[in-house]
């Protein structure tokens, strides 16, 4: 269990949210030019790093809102929680 | 409001803590990101929605409740409300607001159920199976949460000092009802 820092409501218990996987996957700009390995890997391939890593949370049981959160995957330690739309302030 | 048939019928009262429905009253749901909305309702209700997060605005007859940035929730503080002001209050709101493309206005009455927790074993109660930090929320009247208790989603509103409304579901208030009162016989 952890604390998430909602952009919108504040810091809040992890059993408040959800999350929606990977973020910054751009979906192709043309997708009927795609071979069906090159859609696969956009559709099903994901890092799932050990260390920080990018992710999308939704505040499900609180403000309903998506923004991205950096966490370090083997410790739960929430780096930065940003916007949607906005670039990460890690690298 | 159709029919209106509660299914939690009773009032509890414990040592310091007292449970009722208050029932029937308008909640009406609230959405927009536009500029001119909050002029509008605060021409139709008195009140400007509140702009700042977990928090609520009010006068004698509706409060204004925070949920998101783009998102409010109205309800009224008299449960003598006629059906016929009810429907005037939505109509006046979904001609101004919805018809003109300012934002979303939808009636919620029967999706909510509020209940009133008053006394002073309220957090003692919540805390039994909520993550929320009540520190703050419990010093600050008119504060707003949305969390869960016992696994069911609520809004909390800080009416006063411990006295709480507190928004469930319709399909879940009487399973949360039960587990109020179970609790409540605990604390």
């Amino acid at each position: 269990m952890f604390l998430i820092n909602c952009p919108y409501c504040g810091e809040r218990d992890q059993s408040e949210f959800s999350c929606g996987g990977e973020a910054h996957i751009e979906r192709p700009k043309q997708p009927t030019e795609l071979s069906d390995d090159q859609w696969a890997e956009y559709l099903f391939m994901r890092k799932n790093v050990k260390g920080i890593q990018f992710e999308r949370w939704n505040h499900i049981h609180g403000c309903r809102k998506w923004f991205n959160v950096a966490r370090d995957t083997s410790n739960d330690k929430i780096h930065a929680v940003y916007k949607m739309g906005e670039r990460p302030p890690i690298k | 409001m159709l029919n209106f048939n509660s299914p939690i019928k009773e009032e509890k009262k414990y040592n310091d803590l007292k449970i009722i429905e208050v029932e029937p009253i308008i909640k009406i749901n609230l959405r927009s990101n536009k500029r001119e909305f909050s002029t509008k309702i605060g021409k139709i209700l008195s009140i400007l929605p509140p702009n700042e997060a977990n928090t609520s605005s009010g006068n004698e007859k509706f409060n204004l409740l925070w949920l998101s940035p783009d998102e409010w929730l109205i309800y009224s503080n008299d449960n003598k409300m006629t059906l016929n002001d009810q429907k005037n209050l939505e109509d006046k709101l979904f001609n101004e607001i919805s018809k003109l493309n300012q934002g979303a206005v939808t009636n919620v009455s029967d999706h909510w159920i509020m209940i009133n927790l008053n006394g002073n074993k309220v957090y003692d109660l919540l805390s039994k199976s909520c993550p929320y930090n009540f520190n703050d929320f419990k010093n600050k009247k008119g504060s707003v949460a949305q969390t869960i208790v016992n696994h069911v989603d609520v809004i909390l509103h800080n009416y006063e000092d411990n006295n709480l409304n507190l928004f469930v579901r319709r399909s879940f208030s009487e399973d949360l009802w039960l587990w109020l009162n179970d609790s409540a016989r605990l604390i």
